[in-house]
This record gives C-alpha cells, structure tokens and sequence, in this order.
C-alpha cells in the first residue's frame, strides 16, 4: 500500500437538518495530486470544508498520517500541515501581496522558515513579486488566485487542498493555472483539488473521486475515468470526444 | 402530542391572564406591593416585545428603544398638556385625554413614523453594526432635541400633565396587562403569517430572501416601526402613570437596556422569553433594590453576565417544549 | 454677528482638537474589538473612568505622579484585557448571536460604574497636581499642559497600535482577521488569540486614556458611558476599522464639539456630534477617510 497521507471515511455532515454529505470515503496518498469532481451541490465543498474543521462531521473519520482530525479547530488543523485554499480565495483583500504571503507562514513551524519560502513562492509566482506592495483586492482575478496558492505554500504543507481554482479564470489563465499545479506537483506537494473543470482536473490528477448529491459515484485514476463512458456521458459532454 | 402540550400551554396562559386581571378586585391588592411590580413587569414585557420583534425576529439590533419609548410618552403629554387634540371638549370632559385610547394610538403611530424616517436610510445602506448605532445616537439626539425645545416640549425640566386625574392604578394595570397579552397574541399571530416568514427569511438569510421576491428593505423598516409603535404606547401608558414627562427620565437608557437584556435573558426570537424575562429580571433588580439598596447594579450587572455566561440562549428554551419555545 | 478673530478661531480649535484626542484614543480601543470580535464594547467609556480613579489613587495614597503611573496602567490595562477576554468574553465569541457578547460589556458596565461608586462615592472626582493650571503658550494662544500630554498619550498610543498593526506578524494577523476570520484560521491564525490581543490592547490604551482623562477632566463614575457614545462617533467618522481614522475622528468631533459650543450653544452640542455621526452612517458608512476601493 502507498502511504497514505489523508484518509476520510464514512463521512457524514449535515447543516442543521440538511445533509450534505452521506458516507463518503476517499484517500490521498503522499506525493500524488487527487481530484474530487461532480456537478454543482454534490458536496465536494462541504467535504474539504469538513477536512479543514471549518464544518464538523457528523460521523466518520478524518485521519492526516494517522492521525485524527476529528473536533480540532481550523487553526490546529493547519498547523498540522494542511494548506487550504478555500472558495472565493479567502484573500485578506486590504492587505499588501507581501502581507497575504506572510501570513501564510504564520504557523511558528514555517515562521522560521519564512525567507526562504517567499523566494520560492516569487520564483514559482514571478508576477506576484512585481505586485509585492499593492493590495490584494487591487489584483486581477487570475493573480489573485496565484497568490491565494502562494500563500497556501508559503507554509509547506504536507497536503495543500485547492477548491475550484479555475473558476471565473479566462481560458488562457486556466492553462496556467493547471501548469502550476503540475509545477507544485513535480516538487513534491501533496494536492486534493475540487475542480468543475473536470475535463483538465482528470488529466492532472493521479487519482479521482466523482461526487453524486453528497456520495460518491465512482473512483480511479484520473486516466480511468477519463476513458469512462458514463464520466463522458454525464459529466464532459459527448461533444468533448 | 406536541399538539397536545400546544393546547394545553394556551388555556394556561389564558388562566394566568384572567387570574392576573382580577388581582385588582383582591381585598387590598391595589395598595400592594405586588400591585405596582406587576404594572412595571407589564410595561418592561411590551417594550420586551416591542426589541423582540425588530432584533430577535428580524435580526436587526436596534439600540433607540428609548427613543421611541420617550417619543410616545411625550407625544401623550405634548397633546395632553396643550390640549391639541379635542379643543373645547376637554373643557366639557377634563378627563378626555386620560387613557384615551386615540391618544395612545398617536403616541404609538408618531414612534412609528419616526423609526419609519430613520428607519429606511440606516437599514438600506447599513451593515447590522451600523444600525445599532445609528438607532443609539438617535436617541441621543432627541434627548437634546426635546431639552432644547421651549415651552413645546418644557425643556429639561419637562412636562406635567394634570394628576388630579387620577383616581386608581386599576386602569394602568389592566392596560399593561392588555398590552402583554395583546402584544404577545399580536405577535405570535404575526410570524406565522406571510409578512412573519419573510421576516425570519430576511434574518436567517438576506440574500437569499431577497432572491426570493421578498423586498427585504420592506420587510426590515416594517418591523423596525411595528417595534417603535409598541414601545411608543407603552411610553404613552407610562406617562399616565408618571404624570411629568421629562427628558432624562423616558429618554433613560434603562428603556433600551433593560428590555433588552429581559428579552436575551428570556430567550430571543419567541413569543414568551420576553414577558418570562421582564418578570424575572424585574423580580431579580427589584429584590436586589429593596434589600441590598447599595449594591443593586452590582447585582444587575453580575446577573446579565451570569445569564449569557449561562443561559446564552435564554429561559424559554431550557424549561418549555422546543415546539412551544421556538414560536 | 462679527467672525471672531483668529486667535479665537486658532484657541478653539486647539481646545477642540487636545479634548477630542481623548475620544480618539478611546475609539482606537474599541476599534480593535470591534475588529476582530464585531463587538461593540459599551463598556470601554467605564474602563477608562475606572483607570482615571486608579491613577487618582495612585497619586493621593501613593504620591505616584499621574504621568509617570502610565508605567504601571499600561501593562495592568494589557493584563487586564487579556483576562476580560479569557473570562467573560472567550466563550461567547464563538456564539454566533452577538446580543450575547453586547450584553456582556452592558453587564460589565454597569458592574464597574457601580463599583466605583460603591469604592469611590458618585461625587465627581479630580486629580489636582502643581502643573494643573500651568500652559503652555505661544503666538498668543494657549494650551493646557495636561491636555497637550493627553493628546500626545493619545497621539504615542495610536501610533505604536498602527506600528503593531503594520510592522509586526502577530499585528498582521489581528489585521487579517479583523477582515475575514474564516481565512484567518486557515492560516492557523487562532481566534481567541487575536481577540485576546485585541481586548489586552483596548483595555491598555483605556489605561493611558484614563491617565489622561484625570489629569484634564472632572470625572465621576457615571461619565463613562458618554465617553463609550461620543468613541463611537468618532469611530463612525474614522471609518469603522481604521485605526488611524478612529483618532483623527476623534479629533474632529472635539472641534465639531468646541465650534459648536462657541457658534451656537453648550445645550445644542451632543444634538449636533449624534446628528453628524447618524449623517455619516447613512450617507457614508466607511467613514470619512475612505477612499473608493477598486475592485478588481
């Protein structure tokens, strides 16, 4: 077995009596990039909201190498290696570029390491570099989600969870959007991505999770589902063939 | 079965209403004690629910309950003591304008209309907070604007209406206590009605309410003057009681902060945490008053920060049926 | 009726300016709260009156001069602020109804104004040192002492919270989830911790405030809450959030305040502050400072 870096099992969670999400398994092991597709309102959100803390779990297990992350906090949870970049980027829009990266690596673990971390993250991210002092609300959309992936690994974390990256990106953007991902990916960053996108997200991905109304529906590598008729059919279009 | 306890928790409360509106007829009631605490407890209850419907409904926390508790009772002594309202007549019935309820009614609809005024710019642009500071500096200025107005308004030394009118408290009690229940039966029937939906739709989820057709600003100042009218009549009955309307004593902060914190302390965003909070809070601070005279607003204020250490979600919802509690 | 004559206008508007630096200091405490914790905390006018009665007997028991007791106020207001968080306020910050976290500082008002006037009596108190009456003059125009080491208290206060604010990481992160706390977290950010720092900087900068409150003001246990509504005036006109605009708010309502009282008369000056301030929430709710904000 490869090692596993995450592992969610049987989750359930509800909001208030509304359940979004009914048994759900999935893993990520180190080192590979997972995606996690399906339409809108399948819960895919709700699921690295859970991973995070930022909503509880009704029942089920979250374990980061072996560890559970059930009732901890958001903010233990990051501290424990787990970088997320949430829906609408969740930028501190009033701040500098330089001030968003910085708290990235507020956790005392990457404090240290801080120096070194903003030099990658303006070597992967150079238009970022050249935007060091202006606001983050001032940014574009497709900086601004470069900044909001910056500043999730200015803390090297061990799994970096990506929600909806692409979206409202242009066509152009999204390309290097996806570029980057596989860049971060060949340094070795542990990626969980929900993406709509999913025609590009199963290209990058190693492994996939295909989300149905709060369950899962299917599961393989990403070349797998790809090839998968009923994925086409239902998700892609027949046009895309 | 929770139809059931429904029934039964109803013809309670009738039972209590009818036990409590023949106290007065209880040899020496009326020179009791407990006769002036009930009116007090009925007044603070109807400003209660007056806050509750705006802020525990409709999510809005207004902070200019005195402002609209001062306007109503200044309403009823301005129209009184200058005989605006029934010209000769009151020369004919000098007791015209005592608990008239035309009176009353004004007192309530000018609060309205002046929550209606402010009411429609600070909740069209304004974030919550904004609003409840908007509503607290409201009331600050008409403290001002009623010291600095002349013979209208008898400046800080305020008005006085004639107490020769008065006879017995009998009115005052059984006005309170219809105001209570009336209130409370007026709310009640309020929220299960359309317009009571949207409003709870508004405060759950604005965006979304109004995504759903609902003119959310509509919904908002509606209840926001609904709030004003009642808090304006139980001005108007507290003048009656008070017989001199000053600016110090119905623009006191007492008028916001302690109908407030009875309603929190009763539970927010039902029908009875209001009326339960006043008479406990008002037993709580009366009691503290009468025996450790010194030390009362210690007790005051300990007592609120216990209650929300606590009970942060209020009475009602810790002793009644959560089918009751949440109504 | 005749302009008055520069000097006038120049005296005004310095007693305006060296008065409304105490509101302002007053408003950058409640403006970190409010940041971070969406509390308006009522109770922040009574913390500083409290503070005033502390440097009183500070100097009478002590012979402390009120000045120098900024040593002792400032680390005890820190202290202080920490534990109020802790103790009153940490379990309510995670309630989503925020009447709770309101009504608390209402409780703990009414708590400390009461206290003092069990300690203290509700007679008006003041510090009387040799350089009360003393001033300062220049081109013809005076200023009280006390009240220029007030605004300067106020002027050295605000500016060593925006250099926290600005220059260091935890002072970032107080910034950052002042703005959004859910991202804040995600950072690792801790909310009790920011919150915490909050209230400790809040209650110090109510220790200095009371430092300069007794030395330039008669004060008496019951004046709190009055400071507590003109701070959130001056909050209003500084744009709720900008620290460095809570001052300068403060600064200008104490002009607003001193012409007022000048042009027009003492009765009508609260009428005026409150009817700016509801002026500007309706018609400028981010304050008088804000530029417009471009969005991308």
């Amino acid at each position: 077995m490869a090692n596993r870096l995450l592992e969610v099992t049987d989750l359930e969670v509800a909001y208030g009596d509304v359940r979004a999400l009914w048994g759900v398994s999935i893993h990520v092991d180190a080192g590979s990039v997972v995606a996690i597709v399906g339409a809108n309102g399948a819960g895919k959100t709700t699921l690295l909201k859970a991973i995070s803390g930022l909503v509880p779990a009704k029942r089920g297990e979250i374990k980061l190498s072996g560890t559970s992350l059930l009732g901890r906090a958001p903010e233990d949870i990051a501290r424990m290696g787990i970088a997320h970049v949430p829906e609408g980027r969740g930028l501190f829009r009033q701040m500098t570029v330089l001030e968003n990266l910085e708290l990235g690596a507020f956790q005392p673990k990457a404090r240290a390491n801080m120096k070194h971390a903003l030099e990658k993250a303006y070597d992967l991210f150079p238009r970022l570099k050249e935007r060091t002092g202006q606001k983050a609300g001032s940014l574009s959309g497709g900086e601004q989600q470069m900044l909001a992936i910056a500043r999730a690994t200015m803390s090297e974390p061990s799994l970096l969870i990506l929600d909806e990256p692409s979206i409202g990106l242009s066509p152009l953007v999204v390309q290097q959007m996806f570029q980057l991902i596989e860049a971060l990916h060949k340094q070795g960053v542990t990626i969980l991505l929900v993406e709509q996108n999913i025609h590009q997200a199963l290209k990058i991905a190693d492994y996939a999770f295909v989300l149905k109304t709060g369950e899962l529906a299917m599961q393989g590598t990403g070349a797998e589902l790809i090839a998968d008729p009923e994925v086409q059919k239902a998700y892609m279009g027949v046009l895309e063939l | 079965m929770t139809a059931m306890a429904n029934f039964s928790w109803k013809w309670a409360a009738a039972l209590l209403t009818i036990i409590l509106a023949l106290v007065p007829f209880w040899p020496g009631a009326l020179d009791s004690y407990l006769f002036s605490f009930l009116f007090f407890v009925f007044i603070y209850a109807v400003m209660a629910q007056g806050w509750n419907l705006v802020a525990g409904f409709g999510g809005q926390i207004s902070l200019g309950s005195h402002a609209f508790f001062g306007l109503g009772a200044y309403t009823t002594a301005i129209l009184w003591s200058g005989n605006y309202l029934w010209g000769s007549l009151y020369e004919t019935y000098p007791r015209i304008y005592y608990f008239d309820p035309v009176t009353m009614v004004l007192s309530g609809l000018v609060a309205a209309l002046a929550a209606a005024l402010i009411g429609l710019p600070l909740l069209s642009k304004l974030r919550g907070d904004y609003f409840a500071l908007g509503t607290l500096g409201f009331g600050e200025i008409l403290k001002v604007i009623f010291v600095n107005g002349g013979d209208f308004t008898g400046g800080a030394f305020g008005l006085v209406t004639p107490s020769s009118t008065f006879e017995t408290l009998m009115p005052h009690y059984w006005t309170g206590l219809g105001l209570t229940a009336g209130t409370a039966l007026a709310i009640g029937w309020l929220m299960r009605s359309r317009y009571g939906l949207a409003l709870i739709a508004v405060r759950d989820d604005e965006m979304a309410a109004s995504a759903n057709g609902i003119n959310t600003l509509k919904v908002k100042v509606a209840a926001f003057a609904g709030s004003a009218f009642i808090a304006g009549i139980a001005g108007s009955l507290y003048s009656y009681y008070i017989f001199h309307v000053g600016p110090d004593s119905v623009f006191n902060l007492d008028w916001m902060l302690l109908p407030l914190m009875m309603t929190v302390v009763g539970g927010t965003g039902t029908v009875l945490g209001p009326i339960l909070g006043a008479f406990i809070m008002y037993a709580v601070f009366d009691i503290a008053r009468i025996f450790v005279p010194d030390y009362h607003p210690i007790i005051s204020g300990l007592t609120i920060i216990l209650a929300m250490l606590f009970l942060p979600k209020g009475l009602v919802r810790k002793i009644l049926p959560m089918s009751l509690a949440r109504n | 009726m005749t302009l008055p004559s520069p000097e006038i206008l120049l005296q005004l508007s310095i007693n305006g300016a060296l008065g409304g630096a105490m509101y302002g200091v007053a408003a950058v405490g409640l403006s970190l709260i409010f940041g971070t914790m969406r509390l308006i905390f009522l109770a922040q006018g009574a913390m500083i009156i409290l503070a005033a009665y502390l440097v009183r007997a500070l100097f009478q028991h002590l012979g402390i001069d009120p000045f120098l007791s900024l040593i002792i106020m400032v680390p005890v207001g820190l202290a202080a602020g920490w534990l109020i968080y802790q103790g009153l306020f940490r379990k309510a910050a995670a309630e989503e109804d925020r009447n709770i976290s309101l009504l608390i500082a209402v409780g703990v008002m009414f708590l400390v104004q009461n206290l003092m006037t069990v300690i203290w009596g509700g007679n008006t108190a003041a510090v009387v040192t040799s350089y009360t009456a003393s001033g300062i003059e220049l081109l013809g125009v005076r200023a009280s002492f006390t009240r220029s080491m007030g605004f300067l208290i106020a002027l050295a206060g605000t500016a060593l919270v925006v250099l926290f604010l600005r220059r260091t990481l935890v002072g970032k992160a107080v910034r950052a989830a002042s703005e959004d706390m859910t991202a804040a977290t995600l950072m690792g950010i801790s909310p009790h911790k920011v919150n915490a720092i909050a209230f400790a900087i809040g209650i110090a900068l109510a220790g200095a405030a009371g430092v300069a409150v007794a030395t330039t003001f008669p004060f008496n246990p019951f004046a709190g809450f009055i400071f507590s509504l003109k701070a959130l005036v001056a909050l209003a006109l500084g744009g709720i959030g900008n620290v460095a605009g809570a001052l300068a708010g403060g600064i200008i309502l104490g002009l607003i305040e001193a012409y007022v009282q000048f042009f027009i008369s003492g009765g009508w000056t609260n009428a005026i502050a409150y009817g700016v301030f509801l002026a500007v929430l309706m018609f400028k709710p981010e304050g008088l400072f804000s530029r417009p904000y471009k969005k991308a």
